[in-house]
């Protein structure tokens, strides 16, 4: 949906210009693509994410991965990146909270459960920014972190 | 934003609403309703930002617990209200519905 409008607005809003019919796309693809590699490289600096490296329980995120039985590291490492598109204080406790479920939950429904999580963090990611979005606009006590 | 009434949020406002002082955190939460924790977390996180639902983490310390804090969910006194005039205006979710939800997206 967003796609869908965000190329309608381009195309109204280049028409005219040298860019005829479709020659805008690969270059606001690319764009993209510069935007989203930059926006996670800086939010990747940031020190540790999720709780074990908050609580302490373990110094580094990247050895949260081996902690969990028939948890592969790079699932963990899945869940690791998928935080990081989200606004960081979002993704720190997304990343915390499934930290916290797949520390608890059975070793034999962890699988299905980081499943869970990874399908549903892409939705995640653009509710919180939605959020962040109207935190900036109007300030004010709603928005949860 | 308004707060569609899907099944899955007809779930966990059910099982919130079972106890309204209790807390509850992610794994009971998915454990109570069916749902998987991934699914559950994204209608949490809506109902807190429409102030149905308030959350806590919780305050203990993770290396005495050899485990990460939990974060712990309510309704709010308004939440509980809403919640329950949304739950008897909304179409009860059906027993197949229900079913195929537990068998494409249960825990068990």
């Amino acid at each position: 949906m967003f796609i869908t409008a965000g190329a309608t607005v381009a195309s109204s809003a280049l028409d005219g210009t040298r860019f005829s019919g479709w020659q805008w796309a690969p270059w606001v693809l690319g764009l993209t693509l510069i935007i989203v590699f930059t926006a996670i490289s800086m939010n990747s600096g940031g020190g540790p994410r999720g709780r074990l490296g908050i609580s302490g329980l373990s110094g580094r995120d990247r050895a949260a991965g081996d902690r969990f039985d028939g948890l592969a590291a790079h699932r963990w490492h899945g869940l690791v990146m998928v935080s990081r598109m989200m606004p960081g204080p979002a993704g720190r406790r997304w990343l915390a909270e499934a930290e916290s479920v797949l520390w608890e939950i059975a070793a034999a429904q962890r699988a299905t459960a980081v499943r869970s999580y990874l399908l549903s963090g892409l939705r995640v990611a653009a509710v919180t920014w939605a959020y962040e979005g109207l935190r900036r606009v109007r300030p004010g006590p709603r928005h949860p972190r | 934003m308004g707060l569609r009434l899907t099944v899955q949020v007809q779930l966990v406002l059910q099982a919130l609403l079972h106890d309204t002082a209790r807390e509850m955190y992610g794994l009971e939460l998915s454990e109570e309703t069916g749902l998987q924790p991934g699914t559950a977390y994204p209608i949490l996180l809506r109902l807190e930002h429409e102030g149905w639902v308030t959350s806590r983490w919780e305050d203990v310390d993770p290396r005495a617990e050899k485990r990460p804090a939990r974060r712990y969910y309510r309704l709010t006194a308004g939440g509980a209200v809403q919640a329950s005039a949304a739950l008897a205006g909304a179409r009860r979710p059906k027993d197949t519905a229900l079913r195929r939800l537990a068998e494409g997206d249960g825990v068990a």
